[in-house]
């Protein structure tokens, strides 16, 4: 049943009527007298709310009412309050859905305002990338490897097969630490191959590693040379290791970092430290017919690689009948500055934030 | 290195093979081809013309007016300013439209009032060398209206090689070398030299004594020559000098330059009437002794340069260049050839020491075939006698040196070949390709040969069995090689200390970049002296470099936070707030060993200064402990105890630094910029900053003990909480207290929180209030405020005992 000002004035009528037939007294009279009023409002001023306080009158002067009516007089108040109730429940409801309707009609909105500011840090894109690396390596079994920036000359050039009247050691690329007289001569890493040895020093055949790390340079700084840089060395040695699985694993490694197949081809480059020693060059992942990465040539010298020389496992304690295997130098920092664009290579190790809140 | 097509066509026939197929066979088998571009382009728009009449310019002296028939249509008019231009020249034509070297565009204008249609061309003006006395005369038989570079067969393609490709490659220093590399990849046979058939008689004692007196000269051949004239070289020989980019000067150096491009052989001409009749000595030099270069140059010399010597007196640089004192002059026809093989290490140093590089030191640092020398020698004769026959040679050649033939013997196993490359060639697949090579192969059986190494590669590039599988493998091309998959057991990488480190590093570096929202760097190991004097380093050992890359930085980090420190200020100028962090390494030096290498990472944290009225914890400092916390934490470690610092670093405020050990092990400091560096660094005045730093030791946080993570049952019952407010002396740590506040609580603090911490009036000088929320909890029951009552009463007591007093509201 809803609410309707005829049906309270028609419970109002029931309720005012057992008590004009009991005895007088001064608060019925009263009580009767407020019912009227009620009953008296205009179909307008009969609201829910009106109604509500009508039922309430009989129902707080329950004393004055004499017994036998009470329980009818109760019953029926009773019934208008609920149905009042209901009808303010169900008026509060309409207005409550109102509202939500208006807020899901908001006008006010603009999509574009600003976000509140989040602080947020990153990475440094070198050790993200080498991170992936090491994550892609491993995951084949490899072993990741760390060796000193500051290295002895034995192991970053006699032990790789570089003779002692090579050029790369006088020449002014080499980063030469001042060490007394009689001890043994340090240098700044020229390259991570010096690991190699290290590693087959430390561990036995077969084995993958690579060495992910800083290496240095003195040569003059530009947009595409820095005198500090990064590379990343692999080395397998094992039974049977030929130029074959070198080939399958510089596949492999091209597929983990540009995430698709990229042809690759060996050419003849020449390192004291590897016979048959390699150059490789990936199809440029950038473009089919040539563009500014690859010098229109279709082509990109990304890594020097080859056959471990035989005198290189020999200065690490290995018997090279017995065991032959590969190495590889990848150009780590190179490798960065590709994969994000970067035309100049002194932000890598600049220090800005502005650079490397890029990544 | 450049490379003239059309030289490499001398030594081998390329019907059917363009330049660019050259540069790409090359690229697969043998060298680095950097690329390939046309050889004076411009050669091919001039046209060949004739002069039918020449007139004087009516209106000025030195010019003509020159009627040139090129071929097409009427003849053109073209006015002309060289002497020796007249009617019945054939001569070389730009006509209008036509662009010349230096972008000079050719158009029809007039000169002095008369039409010009053209220009008629010097040789300097085509990029064909340096001749500008007059209009180039070309040969009479030359067809009109042809294109002058068709006509001479100027027509080529320059190869440029990466030199630093052929490093161990001697035999390629010559046009020859290369072209015996094509022959052997293309199946094609090398010309031979013709005078390689040239009868050829030398002796120890010839017409030229010869002394050699250091074991850094192997061979040394000296010819006499007679009746030589330093004339106009011809066009072929300029051509091709033009093409590999050496100017053409005339017919005697020209040649002797032309010898060493061809078959890689550097070679030396003297006067031989400015030699003296002792002889030649090859020596090294004496402490003190200087000499005259070809340049010009007065060179000081030093006992490793070799010298050679006039009886007594240098007359050249042994391998490097000539003396001034015994250079050819235009009127001899007296000369002495020169044709050695010096030690390579030897020359390098001298070339490289006194900054002179030359065609011919780079040559001999290769280490050169001794017998080449000979062949070289009797092909400059030949070319020259083909030239000018009327030149002798005179007496017997001198041939001196105790050389031993680099030809070698190395063993070789087939299988071994084929396993190292991973390739089905068959054993007579792979002796093919060695005898396209020029190497030869003896005693084949049982699967293993002896390949005979020519000379010209045994001089250091081909000396194991391993050289051998690179020739094979190069021409049998490593593209034609199927790649292969890594087979072995599948194990993970041995959980060693290595292992361990990068993992840990790599949480740090997840917990600052990704939840404290640091800013990683890489920085450089070198360090700048300025940065180290303001840290007060200046004195501290540090591994040097001696040959630093700029003044000051010399000098690597021993620690990693001055690298943090070189940038801070950079970008706090771009930045109102900075948070970095850079993990690496530091050397320490240790005299007479390997430097001992340490893990660390810097960060740092800088704002502008905090405002007066912050919270205790709203600076730097306070945000930089929670962030060392929370990475102590995200490791697994005990939390540790923060205490002042009696040993700051130079980077620290000494006053307000803190060290935190895990059980005994230091893993760290703490503490503000240290003033007077903030000062130095440039924070101050409009950057002054609230800067703290941060150093944790890798090495230490691998050795601490971690924190237990056996599982915590929930609680059952609730909390009760309580506040707690101290004033307490000054130097009371705050640590202290906390410890008093939980043992007050016999087992009932579940936590502890200061969130207020005051000084002023309210607690009078030297004091200072702290305040904590405390949560009690007991594990069997409901707190009571009995409970509470007592753990104040007790607190009261403590507080005492502390020097200090519980504050009641």
């Amino acid at each position: 049943m809803t609410y309707a000002p005829a049906r309270a004035r028609e419970l109002l009528a029931r309720i005012a009527e057992p008590l004009r037939a009991a005895p007088r007294s001064p608060e019925l009279d009263a009580l009767l007298a407020r019912l009227e009023s009620f009953a008296a409002l205009s179909d307008e001023q009969l609201n829910a709310a009106s109604a509500l306080e009508a039922a309430a009158a009989p129902l707080g002067a329950m004393r004055a009412i004499p017994g036998p009516s009470r329980g009818l007089v109760g019953a029926t108040s009773n019934e208008l309050k609920k149905l009042a109730e209901a009808e303010l429940a169900a008026q509060a409801e309409r207005a409550a859905q109102a509202a939500l309707e208006a807020e899901r009609k908001a006008s006010d909105f603009d999509a574009t305002l600003p976000a509140a500011r989040v602080e947020r840090g990153a990475l440094h894109p070198i050790v993200a990338v080498t991170r992936e690396l090491e994550d892609l390596f491993t995951s084949m079994g490899w072993t990741v490897l760390d060796g000193p920036e500051v290295e002895t000359e034995e192991f970053n050039f006699d032990a790789l097969n570089i003779q002692p009247d090579h050029p790369a050691r006088e020449t002014m690329d080499t980063f030469w630490v001042a060490t007394p007289p009689g001890a043994p001569r340090l240098v700044m890493r020229t390259h991570t191959s010096p690991v190699q040895v290290r590693a087959m020093k430390r561990l036995k055949p077969p084995f993958r590693a690579i060495v992910p790390g800083k290496v240095f340079r003195n040569e003059s700084v530009d947009a595409s040379h820095e005198h500090t840089f990064h590379q990343m060395e692999g080395l397998v040695v094992g039974k049977g290791i030929s130029v074959g699985h070198l080939i399958g694993a510089m596949k492999t490694l091209l597929r983990g970092i540009f995430g698709r197949e990229i042809e690759i081809r060996l050419r003849p480059g020449y390192f004291p430290f590897v016979e048959p020693g390699f150059e490789l060059d990936a199809r440029c992942p950038f473009c089919k017919d040539g563009c500014s990465v690859c010098k229109r040539s279709t082509w990109i010298e990304l890594l020097p690689c080859g056959m471990v020389h035989p005198n290189v496992l020999r200065a690490g304690g290995i018997d090279p009948e017995q065991w032959t295997g590969f190495a590889f130098g990848l150009g780590l920092s190179r490798l960065v500055m590709l994969r994000y664009s970067i035309d100049d290579i002194r932000h890598l190790l600049g220090g800005d934030v502005r650079f490397v809140s890029q990544f | 290195m450049k490379i003239s097509y059309s030289w490499l066509t001398r030594h081998v026939d390329l019907s059917g093979v363009s330049a660019h197929d050259v540069a790409r066979e090359l690229t697969l088998s043998t060298a680095e081809v950097e690329g390939v571009h046309a050889f004076l382009p411009h050669l091919g728009d001039v046209t060949v013309g004739h002069v039918v009449e020449r007139d004087k310019h009516p209106d000025a002296d030195k010019l003509s007016v020159c009627t040139v028939d090129v071929g097409q249509g009427e003849p053109l008019q073209i006015v002309c300013g060289a002497p020796n231009v007249r009617a019945g020249l054939k001569v070389a034509v730009a006509t209008s439209g036509v662009t010349l070297p230096g972008d000079f565009k050719i158009k029809k204008s007039k000169i002095r009032g008369v039409e010009s249609n053209g220009m008629i061309c010097s040789e300097r003006e085509l990029g064909l060398g340096e001749e500008h006395n007059g209009i180039w005369e070309l040969p009479l038989e030359l067809r009109v209206g042809d294109k002058v570079a068709a006509a001479l067969g100027a027509q080529d393609w320059v190869i440029e090689i990466d030199n630093k490709s052929l490093t161990h490659r001697p035999d390629l220093w010559g046009h020859r070398g290369i072209a015996r590399e094509l022959a052997a990849i293309l199946r094609r046979s090398l010309k031979p030299l013709e005078a390689a058939s040239a009868s050829w008689s030398a002796g120890k004692t010839g017409e030229i004594a010869v002394r050699i007196e250091t074991p850094n000269c192997s061979r040394y051949i000296a010819l006499a020559l007679h009746g030589a004239r330093a004339e106009k070289s011809p066009l072929w020989l300029k051509r091709l000098l033009l093409a590999v980019g050496q100017r053409p000067i005339d017919l005697l150096v020209d040649l002797s330059n032309f010898v060493m491009l061809d078959l890689g052989q550097p070679n030396h001409l003297f006067d031989r009437r400015r030699l003296s009749a002792d002889g030649i000595a090859v020596r090294m030099a004496r402490a003190g002794e200087s000499m005259k270069t070809l340049d010009g140059a007065e060179r000081k010399l030093e006992p490793s340069d070799m010298l050679i010597c006039s009886g007594d007196a240098p007359v050249a640089l042994a391998g490097v260049m000539g003396g001034e004192s015994s250079k050819v002059e235009g009127d001899t026809s007296q000369l002495v050839l020169e044709v050695a093989t010096f030690h390579p290490t030897v020359v390098r140093r001298t070339s490289t020491r006194l900054g002179l590089r030359t065609d011919s030191s780079a040559r001999f640092e290769k280490s050169l075939d001794p017998e080449l020398a000979p062949l070289a020698a009797r092909h400059l004769v030949h070319l020259l006698r083909t030239e000018q026959p009327e030149v002798r040679v005179v007496g017997t050649p001198t041939d001196v040196g105790d050389w031993k033939s680099t030809a070698r013997r190395v063993p070789m196993r087939f299988e071994r070949v084929r396993a190292m490359l991973g390739a089905d060639l068959s054993d007579e697949g792979i002796i093919d390709i060695l005898q396209r090579l020029e190497f030869g192969i003896e005693a084949n059986a049982n699967g293993a040969c002896v390949v005979l190494v020519p000379s010209f590669r045994g001089t250091k590039d081909i000396t194991l069995e391993q050289d051998l599988v690179e020739e094979v493998g190069r021409i049998h091309r490593y593209g034609n090689i199927p790649e292969r998959e890594l087979e072995g057991a599948l194990a993970p990488p041995p959980r060693d200390d290595g292992w361990k480190r990068r993992m840990l590093v790599r949480r740090v570096e997840d917990r600052l970049a990704l939840a404290a929202h640091f800013h990683q760097l890489v920085s450089y190991s070198f360090v700048h002296d300025g940065l180290l004097d303001k840290l007060g380093l200046a004195a501290t050992p540090h591994v040097t470099v001696q040959n630093s890359i700029a003044e000051g930085f010399s000098r690597v980090r021993r620690s990693v936070m001055p690298s943090v420190l070189a940038v801070l200020e950079s970008n706090r100028r771009r930045s109102a707030s900075v948070a970095l962090f850079e993990v690496g390494k530091g050397y320490v030096p240790s005299e007479g060993h390997e430097p001992l290498e340490v893990h660390e990472v810097a960060l740092a944290l800088c704002a502008a200064p905090a405002k007066k009225d912050a919270r205790f914890d709203h600076n730097s400092l306070a945000r930089l402990k929670g962030v060392v916390e929370d990475v102590v934490r995200a490791l697994g470690l005990e939390a540790g105890a923060w205490r002042k610092c009696d040993a700051a670093p130079s980077w620290a405020n000494p006053g307000r630094c803190a060290e935190l050990r895990i059980g005994e092990v230091l893993v760290g400091e703490i503490a503000p910029l240290e003033p007077g560096l903030a000062r130095a660094l440039g924070l101050s005045g409009e950057l002054e900053s609230d800067a703290a730093l941060a150093r944790l030791s890798i090495d230490a946080l691998l050795g601490a003990a971690q924190r237990s993570k056996l599982y915590q049952p929930l609680p059952q019952f609730p909390d009760t909480l309580v506040d707690v407010a101290l004033a307490l002396p000054e130097e009371r740590a705050a640590a202290d207290a906390t410890a008093a506040i939980e043992r007050c609580g016999k087992g009932l603090v579940a936590g502890l929180e200061l969130f207020d911490l005051y000084r002023g009036p309210n607690v009078g000088e030297g004091r200072k209030s702290l305040a904590w929320h405390v949560v009690l909890r007991a594990s069997d029951r409901t707190l009571t405020d009995q409970d509470v009552k007592k753990f104040l009463e007790r607190v009261e007591r403590e507080a005492a005992n502390l020097g200090g007093a519980l504050r009641r509201e």
